[in-house]
């Protein structure tokens, strides 16, 4: 069983929740090429390692939260804070990828 | 033995003698409450997430971090939420008839509940009053546990059209501890 902590209900069965994939900062689709806005919606980064990633507790409190989870271990290495949305979790964590750098939170700073 | 009439699921005998029973409340006056962070009624309500409290007759569930659940006789259950303040973001719906609620009494209780959801039912993360929104038996539900007279008693709710396989799975889950069926 993997638990997952929901900032808001405590450690849970990951069956009670929702895995919703990577979490990536939406880019302006106005301002981005095709190339770009293709790389958004269909590539992922996919780590053996820490990912900072969305999960739905629908069996719960219905919220969507960030949280970091090392993708080798299944270990969530920091716990969300209740109110935290997507993209809160930890301002200094940045996963870099060398295929995907445009796309990801702060990975140009 | 008479026979056990619900309002949600079908007919069973009723078993009046066992210590461990379930009954169908889904006739009880339901009303959802949702009020956004800060207002004025999130505050009066008073049961933060995760708890509930008796209140003029009525039973306040906090169910999420921005939504609550009022329980009981029709009249009490309108009296409490036409007194909330609507300011703000405030909405306050009947749903009597969407949701149905279970009630499962009796000291083994937690040992049934054990069976088919995965929530620690200890009395340390699990006291009276507290509230618990999970998985059980497949289905979600909202789940508050309301003692009575110091018998462990677990209020269970879930969407209406769930209900008669959720009775089912409970009253399968507590066949081993002579879980009965009782009129509510």
């Amino acid at each position: 069983m993997m638990l997952v902590p929901c900032p808001n209900c405590g450690p849970r069965n990951a069956s009670d929740l929702r895995y919703v994939g990577e979490s990536h900062s939406r880019p302006n689709p106005n301002e981005v090429t095709p190339q770009e806005w293709r790389t958004y919606l269909y590539m992922q980064d996919n780590p053996a390692g820490l990912l900072k990633e969305t999960w739905y507790c629908r069996s719960g409190c219905r919220q969507y939260f960030t949280a970091l989870r090392n993708t080798s271990t299944n270990e969530f290495t920091n716990h969300p804070l209740p109110g935290n949305k997507t993209g809160a979790v930890d301002p200094s964590f940045h996963y870099v990828s060398e295929s995907k750098s445009d796309t990801n939170d702060g990975a140009s700073s | 033995m008479s026979e056990f009439a619900s309002s949600v699921v079908k007919t069973y005998n009723e078993t009046a003698s066992s210590s461990l029973t379930l009954s169908d409340l889904s006739a009880t006056t339901k009303a959802i409450v949702r009020a956004g962070q800060g207002t004025d009624a999130a505050a009066g309500l008073g049961a933060p997430f995760g708890t509930s409290r008796v209140v003029d007759g009525t039973l306040v569930v906090g169910v999420r971090p921005t939504e609550w659940v009022v329980l009981g006789p029709a009249e009490a259950v309108w009296a409490f939420t036409d007194a909330i303040d609507n300011t703000g973001h405030v909405s306050k719906i009947d749903f009597t008839h969407s949701r149905a609620l279970f009630r499962l009494t009796g000291e083994d209780a937690p040992k049934v509940m054990e069976k088919i959801c995965s929530i620690d039912w200890a009395d340390a993360m699990m006291p009276d009053s507290a509230v618990v929104s999970a998985s059980v038996a497949k289905v979600s539900c909202d789940i508050i546990r309301n003692d009575v007279d110091g018998t462990r008693s677990y209020f269970i709710m879930s969407d209406r059209s769930s209900a008669q396989y959720l009775f089912d799975a409970i009253l399968d889950a507590g066949e081993e501890f002579k879980l009965g069926v009782t009129r509510a």
